[in-house]
This record gives structure tokens, C-alpha cells and sequence, in this order.
């Protein structure tokens, strides 16, 4: 092993993530000075809240409660590997989620001189580098500090070295998952044939699921305290797992029991050894792995006289809505999208799991039920209609030379942002008619609300999104330019609360009728409000669809007639 | 009926066009006119505004002086009526991956309005002519270079334009597909389809081409037939090679081959 060639490698990882990220805090941690800035300040916030704590400890009169402190400390000393391991985990998994859709990736510079060994070793560290490194510098310097004041010198260096023999594993673990799923979802093409797409998009959208789940059940689930209560304990029950042997040895060594503390030292050295060489020799084996090309049609070709002709669209603006559900389907970086609604239903989920698993109050409900019918489909709209423009990438040619007029653009783009985010509203709405039980007028009114934000907000968005386009695809397809989808974003939310601003008074009505307030609402705010409310919502949402019509027909027209200058 | 067949006469007309980049200028005053059925080569070293050139035909790129006539229509006026009638072929061009080659070339058939009968029709055609069997259902993004420019190639073809311009065609075909597209390009011709072409390989401007543009930082230096240029240079038995090299002013390469060697 050339350590040389591995550190190399791990600065052009690092180089290749932040143009990958292509984020403006990238070009901030660009700055050699300011990444220092930022490990030290973790170092620095570290050894202050270990001082803290141990200036606490010191002052503390009472020898019970410090008896009691010192036992807390020890305890929390022995789980901090397997809380490495998992945020470890989270950490890398998620860097690996944001390169869905890159173009070129740090490809094994096969034709260089360099082993797989070297390879490996150096994308496990870069993986680790930025969030999960910081973290650990924070905890490391802090149980360094406080352990000073504890006299737990030594636990504290064993935790150290066993927090970062877990952060290490679990990068090692997020190596192999990433060579297994290429090669995995290979040979699932393979055998799929025909369904090959489907099968990938379901596979991406549950892998998401999963992942998200995990994500905020650890983040807003289960409270915290009594994860380490049990980890604590739990840990020495589930000793034949290899992941937990270093938490293992540290309660080992906190019990005095030295034997056991050696042999599951020596054990979890051994697995680290065992699993980089799994990693090496995958590696090796898959990590040229080209993924076969996915067959979708065999035979004779038909063409087909799609539904879309029938709906008033012409063969020219059906054509480029089909194209780009197809996009939707097949691109890995777009099938992201899919995610997001989901994403919103869970979360409000899993938070309530971690209540009383009573009876909601109805306020909560009510609250509920609006969050889930208005906020997925509108953000649908917004984001669906912000990136189809930069979606068609270094394509974007052939748009440019087709015989495309701007109305006919806009046309098929606003219809297929239309279509995709109110079938997500219907599915939100009625996923959320059942889990909250609201009455038929609640759910008839969310509708109407979230049918009129759709569609006045995804023609607001497609015109940003024309405007702001970037077309560029390496190393990641761009879509808009950051500032524009940030423009794009305030401005949405600006005219979303527009639209619904006349239905304000009648919702604090509903959600708060059951309460007692100083003044009789429902004398002010009577059934005909509620119509008047809704008409006028209407016409708010019309004023904007026709004003960013004109707009967004500007735009396309710009961009049909220019083609680099 | 004589005037409308007058106007008619040039497949395309550039007058006095011009484009700029900043300092860079991209093309500098051409005119140039080419009559129906013509095969004209734009012949010229890399940055000369071939590219350009073609693009302002075309109307993606505005000029900054002149009018671009195609087909007896101003492309300023009706962008869309002269998309309509031309197929185009980009330099290194980037087709939606996530397609088949099938579904881009369908797609690119419903683009342009084809009926359905004769989409399937042509799209058959090609894909057998140019060797594409059995690969059309495959995602574009498993495609070799040169395939993905014969699926290029072919959406420029297949809705029987008026005028083809191809920025760099032959580049990455194998030679039985280049052969190919040189036979089909003949044959178009003589049925009155005008091809301006893009190359900076000599030997296909001077065997496929009626005439020939030579371009130079910018500049139309030469037009005309081989036998024209050649008469131009004085050069009268010569190689388009040694005219080429005349007429650009970088005839004498042999002090940097020498330099290059050291
Ligand atoms: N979009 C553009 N922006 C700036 N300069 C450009 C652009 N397109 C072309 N140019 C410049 O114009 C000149 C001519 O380019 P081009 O027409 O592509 O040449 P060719 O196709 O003959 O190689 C070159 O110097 C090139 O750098
Ligand atoms: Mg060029």
C-alpha cells in the first residue's frame, strides 16, 4: 500500500464531491483556511462543553449525585461506538444518495499504476470526511476534557480509538453496500428484461423509503436517552453482532473484566481487517461492473396512437410529454422526486408515533390533513416545474432545432407538471381522508385549494425555471441555477399564501372552534364566507396563471430563438 | 409563376451576415448562396465558424448583420416554418439517454408531424440501412459513439427535409455507414434536397461536395468547384490539400513538423 497514491486519491475524491455538490458552501469549504476553521472550532466547541461538564462535576457537593454522575458517564462513554456506527452509516449512505445521477464518477483509475487496495482504502476515508468527521472531533475532544475532571483518562482514550474503529466500519459497510447494489441491480436488469425500468424505479423509490425512515426515526423518533439506556445494556445481549463488539469491549473494560475486554478488542480489530479485505475483493471483482444495457422493446415496432391526441394536445407537444415521463421514470437523479411527498407523509408519522399513541387531538388532525393535501402536490408543482426545462440537459439542441413554438413549449410542460403533481394531490388527499377522517366538505375544500395552487404555482415555476435553466450535465445535471430556484421558491410561497389567504379566517375557524375564544367566530365568518372565500381564492389563482403565462411564453420564446448567444 | 420560381431558386442566401462573440469574431460578412439540389462543403480549420455559420442557417444563432433566407422564407420572420423543413446534425451531438434508439426516433417522427404509417416506414428503413438491428430497443446510453450518431443522423433524415445541415456527419461512423450516408446524400440530391455540410477532412469535401467554401477565421476565402479553386489558387493540377493550405496562408508546415520533432 503506496500511502501516498491513497492520500492523493482522497483529495480528488474531496475536489470531485464538492463540484458534485456544486453548492456554494462548497466553494466556501474550498478555502483551506476556513475547512481548518471548521474542524478546529469542532475541537474547540468540543473541549468546552467537556470542561463544562467536568467543572460540574467538580462542583457538584453531594457524593451520591456525583456517584451517579460518574456511573451516567461511564454508561454514556460505552455506547458512543455504536452511536458512531450509526451516524456513521446515515452519513456515508447519504453522500452516496447525493451522487445518484452523477455523470463521472472517480472511476478506479484503472490504467494508473494504482492497486485496489489503495482505491478502497482511499473512498472509505473520503467518505468519512466533512459531517461524520467533524462530529467525532466534537465528541472525541469533549470526552477527552471532561474524562480529565473524571479521572476516566483511559476509558476516554479506549472510547476514542473504539469510536473510531465503529465510524470506520461503517464506512467500509457503505463501500461494500455500494459495489453489492451496482452489481445487484445489474443483474436484477438482466433478469427483469422488459420491466427492467420499473423495477429500478421501484427498487430506487424503496431504498429511499427505508432510508428516510431509519433517517427520522433516529432523528425525531425514539427519544434519545432511551436509546443509550438501552443501547447500554442491550449491547453485551446482542454480542455475536460483530458491528457492536467495540461498544462491547468498552463495557467490558468499564466492568473490569479483562479477559473478555482483550478478546473482543482483538475480535473487533480482526472484523475491521476481515471486512476491508471483503471490501478490496469486491472491488476488484465488480467495481468495473458496467451495468447491461436495459432492453425495452423486442419485434416489430408499432407505433402507438396515444390518450394524449384525444385531450386536445397536438402529436408534436404529446410527444414531449411522453418523452419526459419517461425521463421521470428512467433517471435516477429525477426519480428523487417521487420521494418527496412520501418523505412529507412520513414525517408528521413518525413524530406522532413518538407521542402517546392515543386518540390525535382534533386539532392536530385538522392540521394534519390540511399539511398533507396542500404541501406535497404544491411542492410537486414547484419543483416539477422549476427543473423540466434544465431537465432536458446538453439535449436541449434538439428542442432548439425542432419545429417548436413557445406557446406549444409551454403547452406540454405545464400540463405534464400539472398532471404529475395533481395526481400526487389526489394520492396525498386520499391517503390522508383516511388516516385523519375528516368530514366530506373539509376534504372537497382541500381539493378545490390545492387543485388552483397547482396550477397557477407550476406555471409561476416554469417560467423561473426557463429563465434560470442550466444545461450543463457534468459533472451533475444542474437543471436551474441555484439563485433562480431560490428566487423561484420565495416567490411560490409568496403567491401560494395569496391564494389562500381569503380561506385564512374560515381555517382558524375549523381548527379552532372546539377552543374557546374571546370572540364568537362563527357569527363573523358565516357559511356564505366560506363560498366567497373560495371564489375569490379563484380568482387570485387566475390573475397569477394568466400573468405568468405571458411570462413563461416570453421566456420559452427567448430560449427557443437563442442558442449560445 | 416565373417570379415564384425565381425567388425559389436559391435553397439558401446569405447576405452580408455576420457574428460575433465578444472580441471574437465568429463570422465576418459572408455571402453565399446555394441552389437546390446542391452539395456544399464547408471546409475549414477548427474555430474558422463553420459551427456558426450553420447555426445561423438554422436560426439559432441570431446575426449580428445580414438576413438569412431559406427556401425562399426569412429566417428571421418564421423560425418555426424553417425548422421545419431542415434536418440538422450537430457536432458531437448529446441525445436523450434514457430512450431507446427507437423511442428517440419515434419521438422525433411525432416532432415533425409524420403520419403514423410513414414513421414506422422510415424508422424500419434506417435502422436496417445503417446497421442498427437488433440494438434500436436498447437505451440510448449503452450506444457507442457512433451509433448514437447514426441515431442522429437518421432523425435528421427521416422526415424528409428540404435542406440537411450537418455540422461534422461522417465523424465516428464506421466506413459501410459513411459510405452509406455519402451514396444516400448523392441520391437525395438528385431529387432536390440541398445538403450543406461541415468537415475539416479534406477528402470528404472534395468526394462528396459540388463546391466547396473555404472558411478561414471567419472569412469565406474561396468558393466554388474543385476545378474553380483550383484555378483561383493557380494551382492547376493540385491536390485540395496543397489549395486548401494556399488559400489559408499555412502552406508551410515544415518548420513546425521540424520543431515538433526536436
Ligand atoms: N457560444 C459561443 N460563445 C463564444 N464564442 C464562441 C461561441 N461559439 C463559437 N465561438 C467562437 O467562434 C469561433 C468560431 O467557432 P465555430 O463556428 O464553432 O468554428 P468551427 O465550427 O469552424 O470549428 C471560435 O473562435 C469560437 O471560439
Ligand atoms: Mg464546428
Amino acid at each position: 500500500m503506496n500511502w501516498k497514491t491513497v492520500l492523493r486519491l482522497i483529495s480528488i475524491d474531496i475536489k470531485s464531491s464538492r463540484l458534485i455538490r456544486g453548492t456554494r458552501l462548497g466553494s466556501i469549504l474550498e478555502n483551506k483556511v476556513l475547512t481548518t476553521v471548521l474542524y478546529v472550532g469542532a475541537c474547540i466547541c468540543g473541549a468546552i462543553v467537556g470542561w463544562l461538564i467536568g467543572n460540574f462535576y467538580s462542583g457538584v457537593p453531594d457524593p451520591a449525585l456525583k456517584e451517579a454522575i460518574f456511573k451516567g458517564a461511564t454508561s454514556l462513554f460505552v455506547t458512543f461506538p455504536t452511536l458512531a456506527l450509526i451516524y456513521g452509516l446515515v452519513f456515508t449512505q447519504m453522500s452516496q444518495i447525493q451522487r445518484i445521477g452523477v455523470k463521472v464518477s472517480i472511476q478506479p483509475l484503472y490504467w494508473y499504476p494504482i492497486t485496489w487496495g489503495e482505491h478502497t482504502l482511499a473512498s472509505i476515508i473520503a467518505n468519512l470526511i466533512g459531517a461524520p468527521l467533524i462530529i467525532t472531533v466534537f465528541i472525541c475532544s469533549s470526552i477527552l476534557v471532561a474524562s480529565a475532571f473524571l479521572g476516566l483518562i483511559a476509558l476516554a482514550v479506549c472510547t476514542v480509538l473504539a469510536l473510531m474503529g465503529s465510524l470506520f466500519t461503517a464506512s467500509i459497510t457503505t463501500e461494500i453496500v455500494k459495489v453489492l447494489q451496482v452489481r445487484v441491480s445489474g443483474a436484477v436488469t438482466k433478469v427483469a428484461g422488459r420491466t427492467a425500468v420499473w423495477v429500478r424505479l421501484l427498487g430506487t423509490i424503496i431504498f429511499l423509503i427505508v432510508f428516510y425512515l431509519v433517517y427520522f426515526t433516529l432523528v425525531y423518533g425514539a427519544s434519545f436517552t432511551a436509546l443509550i439506556e438501552s443501547m447500554a445494556g442491550g449491547q453485551r445481549i446482542l454480542w455475536f453482532i460483530p458491528y457492536l463488539w467495540f461498544g462491547i469491549t468498552l463495557s467490558a473494560i468499564v466492568n473490569g473484566l479483562n479477559f473478555e475486554a482483550v478478546i473482543f478488542a482483538l475480535t473487533s480489530i480482526g472484523f475491521i481487517y476481515a471486512l476491508f479485505v471483503a471490501a478490496v475483493r469486491l472491488n476488484a471483482k465488480f467495481g468495473l461492473y458496467e451495468a447491461p444495457s436495459i432492453t425495452i422493446s423486442r419485434g416489430t415496432y408499432t407505433p402507438k396512437t396515444g390518450l394524449l391526441g384525444k385531450l386536445g394536445f397536438s402529436s408534436l407537444e404529446a410527444a414531449i410529454m411522453r418523452k419526459d415521463f419517461k425521463a421521470f421514470t428512467r433517471r435516477r437523479e429525477l426519480m428523487y422526486i417521487f420521494i418527496m411527498p412520501i418523505v412529507f407523509i412520513l414525517m408528521p408519522i413518525v413524530s406522532s408515533i413518538r407521542g402517546t399513541a392515543d386518540t390525535m387531538p382534533s386539532i392536530f388532525s385538522k392540521f394534519l390533513f390540511v399539511y398533507i393535501a396542500l404541501l406535497p402536490g404544491t411542492l410537486m408543482a414547484v419543483s416539477i416545474g422549476s427543473i423540466l426545462t434544465g431537465s432536458e440537459g446538453e439535449s436541449i439542441w434538439y428542442v432548439h432545432a425542432s419545429p417548436v413554438s413557445a406557446k406549444s413549449y409551454v403547452k406540454a410542460k405545464y400540463f405534464f407538471t400539472v398532471f404529475f403533481s395533481l395526481a400526487v394531490t389526489v394520492i396525498c388527499i386520499l391517503f390522508a381522508a383516511v388516516w385523519t377522517a375528516p368530514s366530506l366538505r373539509t376534504v372537497l375544500i382541500g381539493f378545490f385549494e390545492a387543485f388552483l395552487l397547482v396550477l397557477a404555482l407550476s406555471m409561476v415555476s416554469l417560467s423561473f425555471g426557463i429563465k434560470g435553466a442550466d444545461f450543463r450535465e457534468l459533472p451533475r445535471p444542474r437543471m436551474i441555477r441555484p439563485l433562480w430556484s431560490l428566487i423561484n421558491m420565495a416567490i411560490c410561497l409568496a403567491l401560494a399564501l395569496a391564494i389562500i389567504s381569503p380561506m385564512i379566517p374560515y381555517a382558524v375557524k375549523i381548527l379552532f372552534e372546539s377552543i374557546f375564544l374571546p370572540i364568537d367566530l362563527s357569527t363573523i365568518i358565516s357559511e356564505s364566507y366560506l363560498y366567497s372565500a373560495l371564489f375569490l381564492s379563484a380568482i387570485i389563482a387566475t390573475i397569477i396563471f394568466f400573468t405568468f403565462y405571458r411570462i413563461t411564453v416570453k421566456n420559452a420564446e427567448t430560449l427557443l430563438s437563442s442558442a449560445g448567444g | 409563376m416565373e417570379l415564384e420560381a425565381s425567388v425559389h431558386l436559391h435553397a439558401v442566401k446569405l447576405m452580408g451576415v455576420s457574428k460575433r462573440y465578444g472580441n471574437v469574431t465568429a463570422v465576418e460578412y459572408i455571402d453565399l448562396e446555394v441552389g437546390k439540389g446542391e452539395i456544399v462543403g464547408l471546409l475549414g480549420p477548427n474555430g474558422s465558424g463553420k459551427s456558426t455559420t450553420i447555426k445561423m442557417i438554422l436560426g439559432l444563432v441570431k446575426p449580428d448583420t445580414g438576413s438569412v433566407n431559406v427556401l425562399g422564407i426569412n429566417v428571421k420572420e418564421d423560425p418555426i416554418g424553417v425548422k421545419r423543413k431542415i434536418g440538422y446534425v450537430p457536432e458531437s451531438p448529446r441525445i436523450y439517454e434514457f430512450l431507446t434508439g427507437l423511442e428517440f426516433l419515434d419521438f422525433t417522427g411525432d416532432v415533425y408531424g409524420m403520419a403514423p404509417d410513414e414513421k414506422k416506414k422510415r424508422i424500419e428503413e434506417f435502422v436496417k440501412a445503417l446497421d442498427l438491428e437488433g440494438r434500436e430497443g436498447d437505451m440510448i446510453s449503452s450506444y457507442s459513439e457512433g451509433m448514437k450518431q447514426k441515431v442522429v443522423i437518421i432523425s435528421a433524415l427521416m422526415h424528409k427535409p428540404q435542406l440537411l445541415l450537418l455540422d461534422e456527419p461522417l465523424s465516428g461512423l464506421d466506413p459501410k455507414s459513411a459510405r452509406i450516408v455519402k451514396d444516400l446524400l448523392r441520391e437525395l440530391a438528385s431529387q432536390g434536397v440541398t445538403t450543406i455540410m461541415s468537415t475539416h477532412v479534406l477528402e470528404i469535401a472534395q468526394a462528396m461536395c459540388d463546391r466547396i467554401a473555404i472558411m478561414y477565421n471567419g472569412r469565406l476565402l474561396a468558393l466554388g468547384t474543385m476545378q474553380e479553386l483550383r484555378e483561383k489558387a493557380m494551382m492547376p493540377e493540385s491536390r485540395l490539400e496543397d489549395i486548401f493550405l494556399k488559400l489559408t496562408g499555412t502552406g508551410d508546415v515544415k518548420p513546425i513538423v521540424e520543431a515538433l520533432m526536436k
